[in-house]
């Protein structure tokens, strides 16, 4: 095990493993030149009206570009996925801290009139109003677009619902799974004898969130040519319908219905491709669209083969193949933490005198390090000191970009941390009005600030 | 059966079942004022290097929004693509055609120095470059982001690909698959006591090329304000972990490491699919108010005081004693039967919709209708006949609504249709539908237009298979 460690540490060094910051200049997270740190979104103000994942995503990669974000949060409760734990970190939620970082929380009670003036207050000095309430739930109380735009014409205002802003569906809640059924990804997500499933994170949540993050810059783009605002919607079944793409079009105009398929592709087969050297020249298998056609018997010979051995053998054997290969990785290999290494490594202990053996054991400990090392590298883990809760990690931005550095890591805020400073440094009250909304409870703030 | 049509037929007068442009003014494809027309990235030139999925969905959805989106293909196969099938649609695969919409096509050997010269006077006049190479390939024949940035300072260079630009997986191409593997997202996916899976279209590609575009317009954002380009790294393991969200950090804050759930939810019972008798149905109940809504529907009334499942947290603890109970009572019953009951209840609830029914043309009625045909005569059973009827025209409705399938006249092999845009917006209407473009069928008006090059000079590029022209045009 030594000798092993070692050799990682001889190949930390000659910068095959690198560490933070990464090996060409452009890389690393410090940009060219200070004059060009400057954000694209700097200077932005969202007004976040938005609970659970897909608008709390968007606003938080929003904000990861720059954008100030004033979350409203209902007082008491607050944004639902507060509460949707185990595990908590504290008092917050895993599932809330995930995807609410450098946001700012107001807690006001938009059922009170004078909480619906603070919103439309704000509203005239922030730049985008985002909301996920059933259509005609805002308009309301006074908050709808047609409201907002009134006071605030150059507001970017961005709609997310389950199934659009009008139509027969329009007025039932957007759910995830819900979305996920009706849209038709289950239906193609499981093992191809079994029953559907959906993915194991929300991705047709994600994925409209991210729609609505690119079609708020859309917006912000288009006001600069404009200089007026305008009305985005953004909804889950639309969203995942267009992630169907090739398998909404072989329906569409193949006349193929979907089905499942494990972990296979419907129009591409082998994903593995093994040294038999049989198969290479064997007539059956010569195309691609051959081995499509001869698939079943194809993939046997080839699963029988795989499961002879280990997957740190493979990993050792797949190695600048050119061939895209990878492990299914655990949460804890997707991170990898060095001192998780014992999940490959208990497999070999016993095992393994002899140079094979010891090939094998670099080979493991090389790609635990690999993936750890690209976890660091690419910032996918952003940690935190949260007020309250202590030290937190959480994924971190997704992109990165060579002239600016993406925003300091500040942590999600607690329920209404930020009402009085909102109220005072934004919107200009005095110590009196706000003391009023404070006792009368149309806004909340939280003790520890 | 006419009783019913001639029901639907009225449900569709009222304005129930709205027919296009849906009901407010605000929502019709025609904006407020046609002085109002102008598209956020219209005047945007985009060079598109990329192939295959992620890259040609982000170029895409920018055309969508107005963008000049020009495909830089190889000459001979192109995008790899345009061979992926079956289905095929006469010469061009589903595949391709499902995410090349509105771009214009330019055949170009880039392993000729001459086809790198065309590239770079192209980008010196674009306002984007995106490609998906793996890091290095372009920078070895002069097209990396210092090559670009040197004649075109403006450019917004946006790389897609597997692993990243730096370290220690960067050589490695990036396959959806893969990722999904490495990410984590396959190993949480599948039956809870199965084999892992994968999503059954490429989320993981899909969410990178959604995060190209997001970034792609934050780079146009930043050079209003800078004056200059900027390089970006976009690539499928970082764009998918990052949208492990909560599940990763439930282990990175709460060392619990994920696990496949089927279609169930680790932290909220129930919220899941039930197998009905003829299918399945998703039942949410985030809150104690539904799931006392659900026994109703259920006709279970006793589970709703019952102290083992009064809140969310005793429903988790008890989750298999009470979805067993749940699971016995919806497979009594078919589909169409639960959609009538549950119509209108405030609870989360939808069928698990196949392709056909997803689209729901309603001459795909019968696959709800062969089930009733035979059965019901009275009250009851017209009701639900009215039930799947109204279900898939209301399915059918939305589609069109929405304008979730886009139609277009493709030059060579007809009618096509495809998925159409996610998203909609009050002041402008999305892109015209244009076909996918076949192979190099943009090249000459390219080099003539774009570039200004003279018919002598495209003629010896032609001979010299420097670049290609399709023959249709």
């Amino acid at each position: 095990m030594l000798a092993t460690l070692a050799r990682v540490a001889a190949l930390r060094r000659t910068g095959l493993l690198s560490g933070r910051g990464g090996g060409r200049g452009l890389w690393t997270s410090h940009p060219q030149s200070d004059v060009d740190n400057i954000k694209p979104l700097e200077g932005v103000k969202i007004l976040d009206l938005t609970r659970i994942l897909a608008g709390p995503f968007a606003t938080m990669n929003l904000g990861d570009l720059g954008a100030e974000v004033i979350k409203v949060e209902r007082p008491g409760t607050g944004d639902d996925t507060r509460t949707w734990g185990p595990p908590f970190v504290g008092t917050e939620s895993t599932y809330f801290l995930s995807v609410n970082r450098n946001k700012k929380s107001i807690a006001v009670n938009i059922k009170d009139p004078k909480g619906v003036k603070i919103i439309k207050e704000l509203a005239a000095v922030c730049d985008v109003f985002v909301e996920n309430y059933v259509p005609g739930k805002l308009s309301a109380v006074g908050l709808g677009y047609e409201d907002i735009d009134k006071i605030a014409p150059h507001i970017i205002y961005c709609s997310i619902t389950g199934y659009g802003q009008t139509g027969p569906m329009s007025q039932r809640a957007g759910y995830d799974a819900v979305a996920s059924a009706v849209s038709g990804l289950m239906h193609i997500t499981g093992p191809e004898d079994g029953d559907p499933v959906r993915p194991g994170v929300a991705m047709t949540d994600l994925a409209t969130g991210l729609y609505a993050y690119g079609a708020i810059m859309a917006g912000l783009i288009q006001r600069y040519k404009t200089g007026k605002g305008l009305f985005i919607d953004c909804n889950l079944l639309s969203s995942q319908v267009a992630c169907l793409t090739q398998v909404a079009a072989n329906y569409l105009m193949g006349q193929k219905e979907a089905k499942r398929w494990g972990t296979a592709h419907g129009s591409i087969v082998p994903y593995q491709i093994l040294n038999l050297p049989d198969l290479i020249d064997d007539s059956k298998y010569k195309t691609n669209h051959l081995r499509v056609q001869n698939r079943k018997e194809l993939i046997e010979i080839l699963s029988t083969r795989f499961e002879e051995e280990l997957t740190s053998k493979w990993l050792y054997l797949f190695e600048g193949s050119g061939v895209p290969y990878g492990p299914i990785n655990n949460l804890k290999n997707v991170f990898a933490e060095p001192q998780g290494l014992p999940s490959f490594w208990r497999v070999w202990g016993p095992q393994g005198k002899g140079q094979q053996a010891v090939a094998l054991q670099e080979a493991c400990v090389k790609e635990t390090f690999t993936q750890h090392q690209y976890v660091l590298h690419n910032g996918l883990v952003m940690e935190m000191k949260h007020p309250t809760v202590g030290e937190i990690s959480v994924p971190g931005p997704a992109v990165r970009y060579s002239k600016f550095k993406m925003s300091e890591a500040r942590p999600p805020p607690l329920l209404g941390q930020h009402t009085t400073h909102i109220l005072k440094e934004v919107l200009r009250y005095n110590d009196r009005a706000i003391g009023e909304l404070l006792s009368s409870g149309v806004v909340t703030q939280h003790e520890a600030e």
